[in-house]
């Protein structure tokens, strides 16, 4: 079975949330100084379960990424844990988009790698928290698509998915190729051991721009308009309760509640 | 240009070694570590995600199932172990031990073993030389090793014989010619890769409390069979062996405590920043901030005669002297270091919690052991200097 996963690099989750900020006037978010970026974290699991496929029935697995240079490091990343071959997809034009942006270049790369079954993202990436891309993927390629998906099991020339639903879960089977959007309940991403590191070392990374994608034509440009991004500020406040019985206290807690109009 | 180029490449796999090691690192935080202190216990489980992942057959070679790395990356990962607060003494010694049966054993004997440690299913981190009459005198050691027809039968003792239990293999140091019948004192010794699954009641074992969680032994050796095959390279030559590994040991054990420096450092820092008395960061008086960044500063020379070190041995080399001054020096950073963040934290350096008591008595070692710094400096003295022999 051959799998592409699509593979975000995003800032560290992991960080304090003081070290976020935000360029209000360029609209970007400011890249934490000293603090590398990482693989989304659906993604990683992502690449987890196309790994764990590859294993039991063999195939290839492809890292694709849209991303700066520096995106290079999250696709080694990718190798180093087991996938066959990465592509990023870097280009100006490119950096600036929306999800439909994203979605018509990892499109049009999944196109040009040719041969996949299946096609496996994150449910969303850690920075914009959107989802948009599985989808809009699916439907650029007219291809069935399932998202979230928490485990994958390969039939007899398809594929079942098990996907979560509020109540339980919902088994899918599908055809092949097809594209599922992966939730961390998959499966833990495995650490890229020492040999992977080696070889991811001497991978060549190919890079594509928009004119190897047929994109240079602006045929991929943002639908969204970015009005302006910030940092909500919330207010905490802090009040006890007083009275001197219990049922005073939760009189009193009442009372407060309502005009909090919460109850 | 084309060195250059290489260079380039090496540094960016390096870089990449530093992270995932990292990576590894950061699911064993603190609080894994203060457990596992105050309770004793070995890192399991630590141990296994980095074996695993290969890690710790950094140095085996490519055709033995290892990824035939040098002293440089082996160093590195031990280094990044340190710098994350997690303690390395785990799992540091099937690096160096390995020296000895990857330049002395045969080929069967490596075919036999190697891509075993290589894949986990061994493990070879123990390392029998000193006994409680021979600490850093090694050539007197009295445990015997007596040829009999195809196997020799080993009786003795040794003395802080670590991760012993944690061990399938132990790489042991036994005298085959009396002391006293060898004009060159250096020879008549002999090293065994011995099966410790096979040993059964021939070794007993006693844990020594000490200061640091080191999983560390008394050895009780009674009639212990060891075939003849496992006696590595030729006989009577084993103290040459050991002390053929023992400059990849000094320079793996520099790296560690370069971690451990630069913990320390970063520790102290965030603190002087923080904590707030008279009015302002305790950083803000000099009183505090210039043994730190004292510390800093023997901490970042001391890592520069590392590399120096690891290089030469990497490109096969002479390194003892680098090797030797790298420990010595990185040892005695990483040392006050832990003083200036011991003292930065005033009370609470003393407190659990902070991890900062931990590392303190963790660091120390590497003043002592696996050699202690007065024998560095005897080398240097001897060997590098030209004056007389001082020990
Ligand atoms: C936690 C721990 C783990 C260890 N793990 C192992 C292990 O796995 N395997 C193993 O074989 N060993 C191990 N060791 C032993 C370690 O290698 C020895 O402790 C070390 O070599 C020093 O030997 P010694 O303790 O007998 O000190 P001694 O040789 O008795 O020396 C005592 C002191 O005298 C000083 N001294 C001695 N001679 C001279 C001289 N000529 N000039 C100046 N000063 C001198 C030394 O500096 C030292 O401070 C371990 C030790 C510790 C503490």
């Amino acid at each position: 079975m051959n799998i592409i996963v699509t593979i975000k690099q995003v800032p560290d989750p992991d960080i304090p949330p003081i070290h976020f900020k935000v360029d209000e006037a360029a609209g970007k978010v400011v890249p934490p100084p000293g603090v590398a970026p990482v693989m989304n974290g659906y993604d990683a699991n992502a690449l987890e379960a196309a790994l764990k496929l590859k294993e039991a029935h063999g195939g290839r697995v492809t890292a694709i990424t849209l991303g700066g240079q520096e995106a290079r490091d999250t696709l080694k990343r990718a190798v180093a844990m087991g996938a066959d071959a990465a592509v990023l997809i870097d280009d100006p034009n490119l950096r600036e988009g929306d999800s439909f942006t994203t979605a018509t270049a990892l499109a049009r790369a999944i196109e040009k790698v040719g041969e996949y079954d299946l096609i496996l993202c994150g449910r969303q990436a850690s920075d914009t928290d959107a989802g948009q891309v599985p989808l809009g993927l699916g439907e650029i390629l007219g291809l069935p698509t399932i998202s979230p998906v928490i485990a994958i099991e390969s039939t007899n020339g398809g594929v079942k998915a098990h996907r979560m639903i509020e109540d339980g879960q919902q088994v899918i089977e599908a055809q092949l190729p097809a594209v599922m959007a992966v939730s961390s309940e998959i499966g833990e991403p495995r650490y890229p051991p020492l040999r992977g590191i080696m070889m991811a070392g001497r991978t060549q990374i190919p890079v594509w721009t928009a004119a190897d994608l047929g994109l240079d034509d602006g045929s991929a440009a943002p639908k969204v308009q970015l009005r302006r991004l910030y940092i909500e500020s919330r207010e905490q406040a802090c009040e006890l309760v007083d009275g001197d019985t219990p049922e005073e206290i939760a009189a009193a807690l009442a009372q407060k509640l309502r005009e909090a109009k919460l109850i | 240009m084309a060195v250059a180029v290489r260079d380039d490449v090496q540094h960016e796999q390096q870089e990449a070694i530093r992270a995932a090691v990292r990576d590894v690192c950061k699911d064993y935080p603190d609080a894994y570590w203060r457990e596992l202190d105050q309770r004793q216990e070995y890192p399991e489980a630590f141990v296994r995600a980095l074996t695993e992942a290969g890690w710790l057959a950094a140095l085996i070679p490519e055709q033995y199932g290892g990824a035939g790395l040098g002293i440089t990356e082996a160093s590195i990962i031990l280094e990044e172990i340190n710098r994350s607060g997690a303690n390395s003494a785990a799992c540091h010694a099937q690096m160096y031990i390995m020296g000895a049966l990857l330049k002395h054993g045969n080929e069967e004997q490596k075919q036999r073993y190697l891509p075993k440690i290589a894949a986990g299913e061994l493990r070879l981190q123990a390392f029998g030389v000193t006994e409680p009459n021979a600490g850093s005198e090694t050539t007197r050691i009295q445990t015997t090793a007596v040829r009999q027809a195809d196997r020799y039968v080993i009786n003795g003792q040794k003395v802080w014989t670590s991760r012993f239990k944690q061990s399938d293999l132990m790489l042991l140091l036994a005298r085959t010619t009396p002391y006293d019948d060898l004009t060159d004192k250096t020879r008549g010794l002999s090293v065994f890769l011995v099966d410790l699954r096979e040993a059964g009641a021939a070794i007993e074992s006693r844990p020594i409390d000490a200061m640091v969680n080191h999983s560390t032994n008394e050895l009780f050796i009674n009639d212990l069979v060891v075939p003849a095959e496992n006696l590595i390279g030729e006989e009577g030559m084993g103290f040459r062996y050991i002390i053929d590994g023992w400059n990849a040991e000094r320079i793996l054990i520099a790296a560690e405590s370069v971690g451990d420096g630069r913990w320390f450092v970063d520790r102290a820092v965030k603190y002087a920043n923080e904590r707030v008395v008279f009015g302002r960061p305790i950083g803000a008086n000099q009183g505090v901030q210039f043994p730190i960044a004292q510390a800093y500063a023997h901490v970042e020379a001391a890592d520069l005669v590392r590399y120096k070190a690891a290089a030469r041995f990497d490109s096969g080399q002479k390194c003892g002297a680098e090797a030797n001054m790298a420990k010595l020096l990185a040892s005695e950073a990483a040392w006050e270091a832990a003083n200036a963040c011991m003292t930065v934290h005033g009370g609470y350096g003393l407190a659990t919690e902070y991890d900062v008591e931990r590392k303190f008595r963790e660091a120390r070692l590497y003043i002592v052991a696996p050699i202690n710094n007065n024998l560095v400096l005897g080398y240097l003295g001897q060997h590098v200097l030209g004056m007389p022999k001082s020990y």
